[in-house]
């Protein structure tokens, strides 16, 4: 209860100090809200030319995008330092957290709230609601693909970003390795095949976030929804697991620092 | 040798300098260049699964004059040129942000000229190692850039495709003169490249309409026709593309110059 409460207050807080400079969230958040309406401008370009790749159609490329953006969003608004805790660690900035009476990952994650994730959040909502299935049950499908694809994201960089506590400056690996997530996260996983689709769906989870729109948006697969739901649980527990291992690797030259 | 010439070869002399230096200090950012190159061979890997699922595997298949072989390969030269470019604007902006432009300005070499050499010398670089690790990751899968002349077009064009580049990313980046901010700019920039500028997709694969708008902007003639001419030579469409990046070299060129000497004129530094 006193952690829910202290992450409500991290969360009002966050949200406040992004409300300082109104302007400037407006703009980032607008930013990338057309970031991605642009990334549908060609795909709708490419489908004009190739109706049907792979059984996929703009339509599904569509709520591809409304699922990927919608959960990166919500979990970078919230949870905004999940791509960055390989930094933490590398440089010794683990300790201001330390000294929180709070669970140190979840202290971490709620620190930081990313102004530009609210376009991607927004844009995922507002290309859902242009042609997604806005009845309750499609509604409710949407929201568990939300679920799953934001936990993805961030229990993929938990567990990439505690290789900082075995092999020091992982940053920029790690860095390489969201920009390589993220990208897999919005092409039709039908399109890989072979060993890579099998990656996609063990080493490299995307395929649990790209196949979202057929396995549990357009014709619901209980196996796949299954599977996804387990990979997104399992691979969270795992990335607290780890940092907690990590934690007692952790060593600093006693940074002194303030949480901006 | 008269006044005017030596003026000349002095400034030459100092941007070959300049572009030396840049060189140097690129080499010894290895991670950097690591870094790149994976994204370069991964992001290629994703175009090549695309485009094979979008032609079936069919390497014979020619749509809007396009095979599957000129489609990867058409790719694999848009995204060296993408890549290529150092990232002036933000490198603009920060020197004014910080007061370093104090320290260009009283300089004994053009503010924009300086930034050209580095930006040559790097692209230049950049571009070269991206040519060979997108190679190494094309051929295997859809085999050799046999284009006849295609090459020579690709160099030739290539020039001016930088050349533009830079001078739209100096146009993106003089702004902060005024505002300070630049990325959001360089951004909706960096978006029409990637559309209208014909690197996701070759711009003979839009629609009409599309096509017709492309051909009135400057984005076409940074990627698309350097990498259209690779996979497709002709000779009478290259000498006019060289005419179109003249053009539009001279046009912007004007254009960065008024607008450096407007925003020089405002500009406040304390220290640097």
């Amino acid at each position: 209860m006193a952690n829910a409460r202290y992450v409500w207050t991290c969360w009002k807080v966050n949200l406040a100090a992004a409300m300082e400079y109104r302007l400037s969230f407006l703009l980032l958040a607008g930013m990338m809200f057309v970031n991605n309406a642009i990334w549908l401008f060609f795909w709708s370009l490419f489908f004009g030319r190739f109706p049907v790749v792979q059984g996929w159609e703009l339509h599904d490329v569509m709520l591809l995008w409304a699922v990927s953006t919608g959960g990166f969003g919500w979990a970078a608004m919230l949870f905004g330092n999940f791509p960055r805790i390989a930094g933490i660690v590398a440089t010794g900035h683990l300790d201001v957290y330390l000294s929180q009476p709070r669970p140190v990952l979840l202290s971490v994650l709620v620190s930081r709230c990313s102004v530009t994730a609210a376009g991607d959040f927004l844009f995922g909502i507002a290309v859902y609601l242009m042609v997604g299935d806005t009845s309750p049950r499609g509604m409710l499908l949407f929201a568990l693909g939300l679920l799953i694809s934001g936990m993805l994201f961030i229990a993929v960089m938990v567990v990439a970003g505690c290789s900082a506590f075995w092999i020091g400056n992982a940053e920029g690996m790690t860095q390489q390795l969201f920009n390589s997530f993220i990208a897999l996260t919005t092409y039709p996983s039908d399109i890989f095949r072979g060993f890579v689709k099998l990656a996609l769906f063990s080493l490299v989870p995307a395929g649990f976030i790209s196949y979202l729109p057929i396995g549990l948006l357009r014709d619901f697969d209980p196996l796949f929804a299954a599977g996804a739901v387990t990979a997104a649980c399992g691979l969270t527990l795992a990335g607290a697991l780890l940092f907690r291992r990590g934690l007692r690797r952790y060593a600093s030259g006693n940074t002194i620092a303030m949480r901006s | 040798m008269d006044g005017e010439s030596k003026r000349w070869t002095a400034a030459g002399r100092k941007a070959a300098a300049v572009g030396r230096i840049a060189f140097r200090h690129q080499l010894a950012y290895k991670t950097d260049f690591a870094m790149r190159g994976f994204f370069l061979l991964f992001i290629l890997f994703v175009f090549i699964q695309l485009w094979s699922a979008a032609y079936e595997g069919d390497f014979s298949k020619s749509i809007s004059g396009f095979t599957l072989k000129q489609i990867v390969w058409y790719l694999v030269f848009t995204e060296a040129l993408t890549l290529a470019a150092p990232p002036l604007c933000y490198r603009i902006e920060e020197e004014v942000k910080n007061g370093d432009v104090a320290i260009r300005l009283i300089r004994p070499q053009s503010y924009a000229g300086y930034h050209f050499s580095v930006f040559a010398s790097e692209a230049l670089t950049r571009f070269i190692v991206h040519l060979a690790i997108g190679s190494a990751i094309a051929w295997p899968f859809v085999g050799p850039p046999a284009f006849g002349y295609g090459w020579l077009g690709l160099l030739a064009l290539s020039a001016g495709a930088l050349t533009v580049t830079f001078l739209l990313l100096m146009l993106v980046g003089l702004c902060a003169f005024w505002v300070e901010e630049t990325s959001g700019l360089y951004f909706v920039l960096q978006k029409l490249q990637f559309t209208i500028g014909g690197m996701l997709l070759p711009i003979d694969l839009m629609p009409e309409w599309l096509q017709r708008v492309c051909a009135w902007l400057p984005f076409q003639a940074a990627l698309y026709f350097p990498a259209r001419m690779g996979v497709h030579f002709d000779a009478a469409l290259l000498a006019k593309q060289l005419a179109i990046q003249i053009g539009w070299i001279v046009l912007l060129a004007l254009a960065v110059s008024r607008m450096y000497r407007r925003g020089v004129s405002k500009l406040h530094v304390n220290g640097g």
